[in-house]
């Protein structure tokens, strides 16, 4: 399993565990890996337990073992009810407090593209790149903003297609009467 | 209810592109595109290909416009991936994985740029 990190505004990964333990998070991280809706708490993961600080005070490093506690509770919780699994199931706000990624329009961004006779929804195509990109990032606010321009640049290319197309065919006559 | 509009609008559109040929009738629109620099887009053809479509001619569809074969289940998939998000987000996820959409633009440009140098 791979994992991306978010901790004090910087992002780290792809990684595995073994060199997640080398970047001595704290409580404080994000992390995100395939199939997780969108960045959660570290905390919020069972299997990185004992891979992070709790508020500065270390609880386990990876060169120590796991005190008990920290184990019984890693296991009472893996038993019961498996809380790593959850978010594939659950809905984006319920899996966690994080955002889940805002839409990133591709279906009408492709849509917009083959329909519209107008090739400006590749760049609606680029922004749902972005909307991806920028939230894998961390960067909640920048993939909304990315999510509402790639939204405009849809709308943009459907207003165009159905504008522009009955004038392009009026064109040939309006010429003709010209001339 | 946004469901059953674009039921309705397909159904609508199914219907007039069903029976009326886009070659032979002057009602649907040209492309602006193909009219203003002699080039045609990535979408050109894809009207008289939805009409072969719905006359169950694939073979003539695939010759006006073949990315719309590629396209349509795309843009189907992220339809359903779109509604199934809160059930499903791992598919949501997948689909719009960056690769998976440079991966569709590279298709969208070299499809464009090939059908006006080969004149597909």
């Amino acid at each position: 399993m791979q994992y991306w990190i978010n901790h004090n505004g910087k992002q780290f990964g792809p990684m595995d565990l073994d060199s997640l333990k080398e970047l001595h998070l704290t409580s404080a991280a994000y992390v995100w890996h395939e199939g997780l809706p969108g960045w959660i708490k570290i905390t919020q993961l069972p299997e990185l337990q004992g891979l992070y600080e709790m508020d500065g005070e270390p609880v386990a490093t990876a060169t120590q073992p796991l005190d008990a506690t920290q184990t019984q509770s890693t296991r009472d919780q893996a038993v019961m009810g498996q809380p790593y699994q959850q978010p594939q199931y659950a809905s984006d706000q319920q899996a966690s407090p994080a955002e889940p990624c805002p839409p990133t329009n591709l279906g009408w961004a492709i849509a917009a593209t083959v329909l519209c006779c107008i090739p400006v929804g590749i760049v609606a195509i680029i922004y749902a790149l972005k909307v991806t990109n920028k939230y894998r990032e961390g960067d909640i606010e920048g993939a909304k903003r990315a999510s509402e321009t790639g939204a405009w640049w849809c709308i943009a290319s459907i207003i165009l297609g159905i504008i522009c197309q009955p004038l392009m065919s009026m064109l040939p006559a309006i010429m003709g009467m010209g001339m | 209810m946004l469901f059953i509009l674009i039921i309705a609008a397909l159904l609508v559109f199914g219907g007039i592109y069903y029976a009326l040929d886009p070659s032979a009738s002057s009602v649907f629109p040209r492309c602006t595109f193909l009219s203003l620099t002699g080039y045609k887009c990535p979408g050109c053809g894809s009207q008289r290909a939805i009409h072969s479509l719905l006359h169950g001619d694939v073979a003539t569809a695939f010759r006006h416009n073949a990315l719309l074969f590629i396209a349509v289940p795309w843009i189907g998939l992220c339809a359903y991936a779109e509604s199934r998000r809160t059930r499903n987000p791992r598919l949501y996820a997948r689909l719009n994985a960056p690769l998976l959409i440079w991966l569709f633009m590279a298709i969208i440009l070299i499809w464009w740029l090939l059908r006006n140098i080969f004149n597909w």
